[in-house]
């Protein structure tokens, strides 16, 4: 069998043959083919199975609307279920099958279901299945689910590329066809930027599926024509292959343009685009879409809707049957007609639901009007069909077309309502249109080729004068009249069969009745009790013909029914579009570190820290736990010296005459006095009294001061200091600016650690205890001139210093630090390191600084400012805040030297149960204290401070652990700190 | 005199790309200093800058040149200067007050950005796909300049013509930033 429905004409290149597989058999095409045309033309009716009833089904349509012709393409991990093969364009080699049978497509298992569908009407799920109760997840869920859906995802990663992009013009214009390429015209010669985008791969729509001449030549001349003059538009962009799929604030679209589908190989280019196009102003030009009649068995195979049996006949060259009947309530049907029996093929009847005269008669084809199809039969694929009096008609393709629905969708997504015309018997937009978009020609309920290019021209020509530009001159081309006539006509009654509303839901005129007739009557209950308009296709046939049986059964009218709320997007978009290039290691962007080269180098293991990612600690040979690498790096540190790159923390620079007093506001602790060359730590409160941030702020000169904060806090506490500068003190001469970027920092913790820096700092510094005490800081030089900032800080509680020095210098510093401390055997520490030695010092971090604490929650009570007044001042004075049971930073340390606290873990008095109501507090950090050889923790407990030495239990219920500790200082380690002033 | 010497290390080691005529550049003898002004000293700090450089302050989001020291002022906000310059010996802060004395705050940000250009026909294509702001000459020309976000990271561009880009973003990240360059220019050639 090779192209036996392949007749003259189209648009297809016959010089070149391509070969493609569906369902393992090999079929030939020709480039231009779409998939749906290729398997047309050659004989391949059924094409799969319905959603439900597994029902046989066939291609009905020859765009994004179509439900029934869904494949899964390609294979293995390049499979995609539910595509569309009425938009897959042929290439050499393409595969493809058929969904959703068990068995043969043809022989489909489950087919079984249209045996049992008086049991399956709408809604059976929420009435069977109610017993017994204990079979719902066990048994009636599982079989729903596995025979639930349509195709199937490979199941392994994607191993195609996406990306993302920005476009921006003055003029989008959405949709290539007769209306589209008009606005094109005018708003290209006017020099606007336009961005033209068309859903085919084809520029043109209706204009190359039809035989209507204008301006003396055919649809598909006209367009050629048009194209060469838009091509040579330097201030035009053609996005063919692109649908936009949802209109969004501020005249945004979302486009995805398919670059790489329709090719056998992408050759590792992304597959697909999601662009974001900003436009000034937005011509819809996005066509109609044809619907259905609802008749007895419309479903078969060979049903078709009759503008798409033109478009495979004219523009694609098949004829989707040897005898084909018409079915229409329209005058457009009988264009189906002519077309074909000028094509040769034979018209074996046409049936118009109208009564009065026949436009034309085709040679050898009955005539019925207003006639009724109430039934059709074939099994596989439609034989015949009978009508309302009786008579059987031989066809094995009936082309049926119940009028038009403009595609109105994108005017809805910004919440506009569209608005009903009984004149074309359909819905057209409303005047609640997205900012900035006009829509025109069919998507405007123009249907006719004159009215769609006089619109598009128009259209274009408004856009461009709107944002300045000046008018061009176009005169639409002359057109042939059309007959766009309709009665609107939507089932038949008197078929006693099935008819089908959605073909893709399997929803039938009963089953909208039987939603209404059960209480589901409004519009958007009946689309979830029965699920028509879901899914792939969005009911894009269906919707219009269900709403006028629903407001039959309601006594309503059509626009009184309304329609359900359109939401992007149009057509679906693969979530791998979504993700763009935000996959594995490109999901988020990693901020390094100065020394993380160096890191590397030693072996050691990060941890990612926001976008940071930092050493957690450095193992060495012979240790095989990471208890182990972090003792010996906390235990080396206390006993000699080490390094850690603290380098994350955020840095901001702050200079004007008002940075004494800007720091005042900001810190609940004063600032005004700090002397030049001293550094002091700084408590930030939030408006409401709840402690933000803490860090350290170094005074270098009278006006410029350097903060740090905390590294998770870097960006907001950056931001909430402009927020005070421009908003609330805009009068204060103070400027800020973030400097984490520009200094590579690191803390060098330990008895030694003066030692080890003497011997990088340049000899005219003396950074002695008595000239350079602890809370110092001063620029400085080191390495022979290289500049750099030493602060005498510590998070320790070891003798400790911060040294920076800028990035570039950052690799080389860690070496020289290392290399430097070699005779003191130092040690690099890693963030465990780290938070074990703040813990056992006591200092709080962000599981203290929680967003729920206050400074006194956390014993800072008396550094709290008295004589200045300070962001969070006022309401941290709330009698909320202040109540003698809040709970107080405390330590904890397990009776049972050999039991571990849990971080998260509540405190419960002895003797009570472990219940929310006993609840006093919980334990926000751990660690296991190498120092101390047993495991601490920081914790809140109510009236903390009182209840030294009292012995309470640290319960976790989520792991059973039920330990009893001892409420001791936070301060664990060298509280008087006399380490730190040695 | 300390027995140490410290290297000079550049974000991405002064790296160089092709992609056919898309080339990626690391800038890397340039230096950057902020420059805020104190509340009310506009016109002084303007004198100093065109007696200094004898070019005016641009307006934000434009980019003013001067042929000392072959310094770029970036308008970056409506009290804030970035100015771009080539490096010499000195402390890139030093040099700027040694020009404009105490007529504006300085910081040096030199180390705080990765620097790159991008150049070629194809680099307006390329950034398309991860700049949110639109480089069509007509909007933004030559000498426009603008703070964006690409891929998540805050970047500086200005455009130097000729589809031309210079691109700040942070040195932290400038690993990321430069597979993300690279990534668009593979994904449109």
């Amino acid at each position: 069998m090779s192209q036996i429905n392949r007749i003259s004409g189209g648009l297809i290149d016959r010089d070149k043959t391509l070969n493609f597989k569906f369902d393992g058999r090999v079929f030939e095409g020709h480039p231009g083919d779409t998939l749906a045309s290729a398997l047309l033309a050659n004989g391949q009716r059924l094409v799969g199975r319905s959603f439900k009833y597994h029902r046989p089904r066939g291609i009905v349509t020859a765009g994004s609307e179509e439900p029934n012709a869904l494949v899964q393409l390609r294979r293995g991990a390049h499979q995609e279920p539910n595509t569309r093969a009425t938009e897959t364009e042929l290439f050499e080699g393409l595969e493809a099958t058929s969904q959703n049978h068990r068995g043969s497509l043809k022989y489909d298992l489950m087919a079984v279901n249209d045996l049992l569908s008086p049991f399956l009407t709408a809604g059976f799920y929420y009435k069977t299945f109610m017993w017994p109760k204990g079979f719902w997840e066990k048994v009636y869920e599982p079989a729903i689910r596995a025979s639930a859906g349509l195709g199937r995802l490979s199941g392994e990663p994607d191993p195609d590329t996406y990306d993302k992009g920005f476009l921006h013009c003055d003029i989008l214009i959405i949709g290539g066809g007769a209306a589209g390429l008009s606005a094109a015209l005018t708003a290209g010669r006017s020099g606007a930027r336009v961005i033209l985008a068309e859903e085919n791969f084809r520029m043109g729509g209706r204009l190359i599926a039809e035989t209507l001449e204008l301006g003396g030549m055919s649809g598909t001349e006209w367009v050629t024509e048009t194209l060469a003059e838009l091509t040579a538009m330097t201030n035009l962009r053609f996005m063919p292959r692109t649908t936009v799929y949802g209109a969004f604030d501020h005249g945004i679209y979302g486009t995805l343009e398919r670059m790489t589908d329709h090719l056998s190989s992408n050759e590792q280019k992304p597959r697909q685009v999601l662009w974001r196009i900003y436009s000034k102003r937005a011509i819809l030009c996005a066509g109609a879409t044809e619907r259905l009649i609802a008749f007895g068995n419309n479903d078969r195979p060979g049903v078709m809707l009759a503008g798409a049996t033109r478009a495979y006949v004219n523009r694609w060259a098949v004829t989707p049957g040897q005898r084909i009947a018409i079915f229409t309530n329209n005058n457009d049907g009988w264009r189906t007609a002519t077309d074909l029996t000028e094509k040769g093929v034979e018209v074996t009847a046409v049936v118009d639901t109208r009564d009065g005269p026949a436009r034309v008669t085709p040679s050898g084809a009955s005539v019925v009007m207003g006639g009724r199809i109430i039934d059709t039969k074939g099994r596989h694929g439609i034989r015949s069909l009978t009508l309302s009096n009786g008579q059987t008609i031989p066809a094995d393709c009936l082309a049926v077309s119940g009028g038009w629905n403009p595609n109105v969708h994108l005017t809805c997504h910004q919440g506009g309502r569209p608005v009903w015309r009984d004149d074309i018997a359909a819905f057209t937009p409303g005047d609640n249109l997205p900012v900035g978009m006009t829509v025109a020609g069919a998507a405007n309920g123009s249907l006719g080729l004159a009215g769609a290019l006089a619109e598009g021209g128009k259209a274009g020509n408004v856009a461009t004068q709107d944002i300045g530009y000046s008018r061009s001159n176009y005169t639409a081309p002359k057109t042939e009249e059309e007959a766009v006539g309709i009665s609107a006509f939507w089932y038949v009654k008197e078929s006693r069969q099935r008819s089908w509303l959605d073909l893709q839901n399997d929803v039938t005129i009963k089953d909208v009745q039987l939603a209404c007739q059960e209480g589901f009557s409004a519009v958007e209950h009946m689309k979830r009790y029965t699920t028509l308009g879901m899914a792939t296709d969005q009911g894009k046939m269906a919707n219009v013909p269900a709403l006028a049986v629903l407001a039959e059964c309601t006594n309503k009218s059509i626009p009184d029914t309304g329609t359900t709320v359109f939401r992007p997007p149009y057509s679906p978009v693969s979530i791998g579009a979504f993700a763009g290039r935000s996959r594995g290691n490109d999901f988020r962007p990693y901020r390094l570190t100065p020394s993380h080269d160096w890191a590397v180098e030693q072996s050691a293991v990060f941890v990612e820290t926001g976008m940071w990612l930092r050493a957690r600690w450095f193992p060495q040979p012979g240790e095989t736990h990471w208890r182990q690498h972090v003792d010996r790096e906390v235990l080396q540190t206390r006993k000699s010296v080490g390094v850690c790159d603290v380098t994350t923390l955020g840095k901001i620079d702050i200079q004007g005459r008002d940075a004494p007093a800007f720091l005042n506001s900001v810190y609940a602790n004063a600032f005004g006095k700090l002397a030049v060359g001293k550094v002091r730590y700084g408590l930030m409160l939030r408006e409401d009294g709840i402690a933000m941030d803490d860090g350290t702020t170094a005074r270098l000169s009278e006006k410029r001061f350097v903060m740090t904060t905390t590294t998770a806090n870097a960006v907001s506490v950056f931001r909430h200091l402009e927020f005070c500068r421009q908003c609330l003190w805009p009068g204060m001469d103070v400027h800020v600016i973030s400097a984490t970027e520009q200094f590579a920092q690191y803390s060098v913790a330990g008895p030694n650690s003066r030692r080890l820096l003497g011997r990088l700092v340049d000899p005219e510094f003396d950074i002695s205890n008595e000239a350079f005490p602890f809370m110092a800081c001063a620029e400085i030089t080191v390495c022979g001139g290289t500049p750099a900032r030493l602060f005498r800080i510590s998070f320790s509680g070891e003798l400790a210093y911060e040294i920076a020095v800028p990035t570039r210098y950052g690799d080389a510093l860690i070496r020289v630090l290392i290399a430097a401390g070699e005779p003191f055997d130092v040690v690099p520490y890693g963030t465990e390191a780290l938070s074990v030695m703040r813990i056992e010092k006591g200092h709080p971090a962000g599981g203290e600084l929680n967003g729920q604490t206050t400074a006194h929650d956390l014993g800072m009570g008396r550094l709290l400012s008295k004589s200045t007044d300070y962001i969070g001042n006022t309401l941290r004075q709330r009698p909320g805040l202040n109540f003698e049971d809040r709970p107080t930073l405390m330590g904890f340390r397990p009776v049972d030297r050999s039991t571990n606290l849990t971080a998260g873990a509540h405190i419960i008095a002895k003797g009570k149960e472990a219940t929310m109501e006993n609840d006093e507090g919980w334990i926000s950090s751990v660690a296991s204290s190498p120092t101390l050889k047993y495991s601490i923790g920081l914790g809140f407990i109510k009236r903390g401070s009182r209840r030294l030495g009292d012995v309470i239990r640290v319960v976790n219920p989520l792991k059973g652990e039920d330990v009893e500790a001892e409420i001791v200082s936070p301060h664990f380690f060298d509280p008087d700190g006399e380490r730190l002033r040695v | 005199m300390s027995d140490f010497m410290l290297k000079v290390r550049s974000p991405l080691d002064g790296i160089e790309l092709t992609y056919g005529d898309v080339a990626i550049r690391e800038i890397t003898d340039r230096d950057i200093v902020s420059i805020a002004i104190p509340l009310g000293g506009t016109e002084t700090l303007s004198k100093a800058v065109i007696s200094a450089y004898q070019t005016e302050l641009p307006a934000v989001g434009r980019c003013a040149k001067s042929h000392v020291d072959n310094a770029h002022f970036l308008g970056m906000a409506p009290d804030q200067y970035f100015i771009v310059f080539d490096r010499s010996g000195s402390e890139s802060t030093d040099k700027i007050t040694s020009k404009l004395g105490k007529t504006g705050y300085f910081t040096d940000q030199s180390d705080s950005w990765v620097m790159m250009r991008i150049g070629g026909p194809k680099s307006r294509t390329a950034l398309e796909r991860i700049c949110p702001i639109d480089l069509h000459p007509t909007v933004f020309p030559e000498e426009s300049v603008t703070r964006t976000l690409m891929e998540h990271l805050s970047t500086i561009i200005l455009s130097e013509g000729n589809d031309h880009y210079l691109l700040l973003s942070a040195r932290s990240s400038a690993g990321s930033f430069l597979q993300v360059l690279q990534k668009s220019v593979e994904n449109v050639l």
